[in-house]
């Protein structure tokens, strides 16, 4: 913990700027939005609906919300808002300049994705542009185990502001199709319970002498063995699924299982061990199976949580709602399919006492669409984040007409 | 199955009730017919529907009349033939089956960019291609592309790679047939050719050409020279009157420029893929140095030049709204994801430039087979997001994929005389919602979502 709070103090000098265009926006944090059909992800749409924004929070959300004087008033008559959507497996930022793999070190949990962002890449804007507020981004899948994600805003003045949480995750990676794979894995737990024990036993007194030597890595481990954050796994096959469900039975951790592409086969295990899956498809980039993308209201009937992703740069970050979307078409509800982007990544994140939905006290992160938000037809018209106008289309075109 | 087979003898008409002249009629119909149904042409009648013909306004309540293999009649009043199999569209809509103007569909990737040399124009993409479904499994019979025609995706051109600078001939063929020669509209149907930096990525590294750009339009340049020697000698030998003709040498044959030879001479364009403004501009200079048709491919940034584009009349076959980066898997080229623009195809077509959206669907890794082309009425509809009007984007996988491909007097459109391709939707073919029922390939119905459901 010590370690990660002197890298926020000495990020803080970092003040990143926003692009030029979007910081034309509204800077004003406090706004009223009037006459909408808003999905709040947590309960049923509400009509003409006024969201009153103070302070950058949402302070108040229904039919009957009264303005405060002096607040500033949208009319989005006949539009649609939805929450600021939310990416739980990306690798924007970290892809660039491949700084998304350290295959040289096949077990890294101490490795960090924030030392690895670039916040100046334009997807980032165009997360933004399309209805995308908050990402988990981190290491890829080419180690056994490769280090800590960030969760993040895709927009803000500065990068302490965006960072919603840094760290605590565990990505590991069922992919390398070999059974040292697995050990690998396993025999990191169980250095990882050693070393709590160690220092367990230094701190209780109960062994005397210098302390045991610190272990960035297994201080990693360690925190996702007392439950403190998730341990996030990339894993495609039903068997890697159960083989990885016995290490979780083994080891007590919470899990999300990312990509989960058979993960439908295997639903009820998943189901009762109260594991959550971050689910294909990748937007309109690559085509599966029927039985494949059917598979994400198998998992939900199950009771399995589940959330989209892009997995950008596969697919790109600014078309997540598209996975929600092709997975209606293939039998997930509607109203599953936007908690598939909102809430259900945010309470998998564990960040759900800031976004994910649109309810008092939440942050103002919100997508305002000409039409049903899951459309291919609709577009973003507003994108407010923290309750700053970060995306508004009007301008854009007006900016683009006058060039 | 749905379609019912016509059978003219199986009318079971009381002849009780009307006069001779009745009888005389019912007469000469059984006279007539086989003259009429000489081939036992089936006669489908899809009416009730709203019609989008690709070359017309939409007709609500329109009929659209297939005989055998071809579209008969289309239209708000299209009479229909007695014994006719109905198929009622009411509250659906019926349009052409979906062009892909671009996809490596049913060719492994192993079977892509023979990247031990930049330049095999003699290599033909038909000849990877594999359209029996998954590769050692499955019946035999009529072939079905199910995984894309559930789409509605009747045509595709299938390329041979790009990461070579010449790949190759593409080939234009359909999703269904009775076997596989059946499925080949177009072949040669182009050469494939690539600028930038796919080319420069895949033999850079082994330190061999091309290694820039320069060396890319040099390899094109070389080539083509070398097909105009060849066909200059051909042409000198053919010319000679046979006694001579018979004491000359006879030239060698040489498969990859005879290839370039029917494009120097405007029998097949080339398809040449570029991103950046500064490839583009190469695509044309060379177009316009050796006189072939173009045809671009991808064209991140076309709508930077797209007033040239509309001038000189080079139609482009984009890449999907959704992930326009056709050749950079992964890890896309940071110039061209600036380059980037969702309005590409709008600015495109405002301009007059013939569009067409395709899939330039591949696989990727183990996971994925290259379906993506059944979700291009989808990129289309986001298109439309972004300022291209419906009918244009349904156009740019329909008719004008197909005219493009130059393979228009066959498909693309619902009109008298061509093949029947017809797809039946449930609802508005731009929303996420909607689905394709029907499809119609020659006129038979090969996909039938109803009938897929159940396992068939």
């Amino acid at each position: 913990m010590e370690l990660s709070k002197s890298l926020l103090l000495s990020s803080l000098a970092l003040v990143l700027m926003a692009p030029a265009g979007l910081l034309a926006a509204d800077a004003n944090d406090s706004v009223a939005l009037r006459g909408a059909t808003v999905y709040t992800a947590v309960g049923p749409p509400i009509q003409n609906a006024t969201i009153l924004i103070e302070g950058g929070k949402i302070t108040a959300v229904g039919t009957d919300v009264k303005i405060p004087a002096g607040i500033r008033v949208l009319d989005v008559t006949g539009k649609v808002i939805v929450p600021g959507m939310i990416d739980d497996h990306s690798h924007i930022g970290t892809y660039e300049f491949r700084d998304e793999n350290e295959f040289p070190v096949p077990v890294g949990p101490e490795f960090r994705a924030l030392d690895a962002l670039n916040l100046e890449h334009p997807a980032w804007t165009d997360a933004v542009r399309g209805g995308v507020t908050t990402v988990v981004t981190g290491p890829g899948s080419g180690e056994h185990i490769s280090g800590q994600s960030i969760t993040i805003k895709t927009f803000g003045r500065s990068l302490p502001e965006r960072i919603l949480k840094e760290g605590g995750e565990v990505k590991m990676a069922l992919s390398k199709r070999t059974l040292t794979n697995f050990s690998t894995i396993r025999d990191t737990f169980i250095k990882a319970r050693e070393y709590m024990e160690a220092w367990r036993r230094y701190e209780s007194g109960e062994k005397k002498g210098p302390p045991p030597k610190r272990d960035l890595g297994l201080e990693a481990m360690a925190r996702v063995l007392k439950r403190e954050d998730r341990v996030r796994a990339h894993v495609h096959f039903a068997h890697d699924i159960l083989s990885l469900l016995k290490i979780k039975d083994e080891f007590g951790f919470d899990l999300t299982l990312e990509h989960s592409t058979e993960a439908y086969k295997v639903a009820d295990e998943i189901a009762k061990r109260n594991v959550s899956a971050v689910v294909l498809p990748l937007a309109l980039r690559i085509g599966f199976a029927d039985e494949l993308l059917e598979g994400n209201a198998v998992l939900q009937k199950a009771g399995v949580k589940i959330a989209m992703h892009t997995d950008h740069p596969v697919s790109q970050e600014k078309w997540l709602r598209f996975g929600a979307a092709i997975s209606m078409r293939y039998g997930l509800p509607e109203e599953e399919a936007l908690k598939a982007v909102t809430i259900n990544p945010a309470q998998m994140a564990r960040v759900s006492d800031r976004v994910g939905s649109i309810e008092k006290g939440k942050d103002a992160d919100l997508v305002v669409f000409n039409g049903p938000w899951y459309e291919p037809k609709s577009r973003v018209a507003m994108v407010f984040v923290n309750g700053v106008l970060a995306y508004d289309r009007s301008q854009e075109e007006k900016s683009e007409e006058a060039q | 199955m749905f379609s019912q087979k016509h059978k003219p003898s199986s009318k079971r008409q009381s002849t009780a009730h009307v006069g001779w002249l009745a009888v005389a009629m019912l007469l000469l119909v059984v006279v007539l017919q086989p003259a009429l149904y000489s081939q036992e042409q089936p006669v489908i009648a899809i009416r009730g529907g709203t019609v989008l013909t690709m070359t017309g306004p939409p007709i609500p309540n329109g009929t659209v009349l297939i005989r055998g293999a071809k579209i008969e009649a289309v239209g708000a009043e299209v009479k229909i033939p007695k014994g006719a199999t109905i198929v009622d569209a009411t509250g659906k809509y019926v349009m052409p089956g979906i062009v892909d103007a671009m996809s490596y569909y049913g060719i492994r990737p192993y079977d892509l960019d023979d990247t031990s040399n930049p330049v095999t124009p003699e290599n033909r993409a038909i000849q990877g291609f594999y359209p029996f479904g998954e590769f050692m499994r499955g019946k035999g019979g009529p072939i079905r592309s199910k995984d894309i025609l559930d789409g509605g995706v009747t045509t595709i051109y299938i390329a041979p790679g790009d990461r070579q600078v010449i790949g190759g001939q593409g080939a234009v063929v359909k999703t269904a047939g009775k076997d596989f020669d059946s499925l080949i509209l177009r072949e040669p149907a182009a050469i494939d050719m690539t600028l930038g930096e796919p080319p420069k990525q895949a033999f850079r590294p082994e330190r061999r050409s091309p290694a820039t750009r320069m060396s890319i339009a040099g390899l094109i340049r070389k080539e083509l020279v070398k097909a105009q020697e060849y066909d200059r000698t051909w042409s000198t030998y053919q010319a000679k009157p046979d006694e001579e003709k018979a004491k000359a040498e006879k030239p060698r044959r040489e498969l990859g420029l005879e290839a370039l030879v029917k494009l120097l001479h405007g029998e097949i364009p080339a398809r040449v893929q570029a991103d950046l403004v500064d490839d583009i501009r190469t695509a044309i200079r060379l177009a316009e140095e050796f006189g072939f048709a173009l045809v671009l491919d991808s064209g991140v940034a076309a709508y930077k030049v797209r007033e040239l584009l509309g001038a000189k009349k080079i139609p482009v076959v984009l890449g999907p709204t959704s992930h326009p980066f056709v050749s950079g898997g992964e890890g896309f080229d940071l110039d061209v994801y600036r380059m980037m623009d969702e309005r590409n195809a709008a600015l495109l077509s405002e301009a007059g430039v013939k569009i067409a959206l395709a899939s330039f669907a591949r696989g990727l890794g183990n996971l994925a087979s290259p379906i993506t082309g059944k979700w291009l009425l989808l990129e289309a509809a986001l298109a439309t997001a972004y300022g291209l009007p419906d009918e244009e984007a349904l156009k740019a996988v329909t008719i004008n994929a197909a005219e493009i491909l130059g393979v228009a007097d066959r498909v693309g459109s619902l009109e008298p005389g061509k093949d029947a391709d017809v797809i039946i939707l449930d609802g508005p073919p731009l929303s996420v919602k909607t689905w394709v029922e029907r499809v119609y390939v020659n006129g038979e119905l090969v996909y039938s979502r109803e009938a897929a459901k159940q396992g068939q």
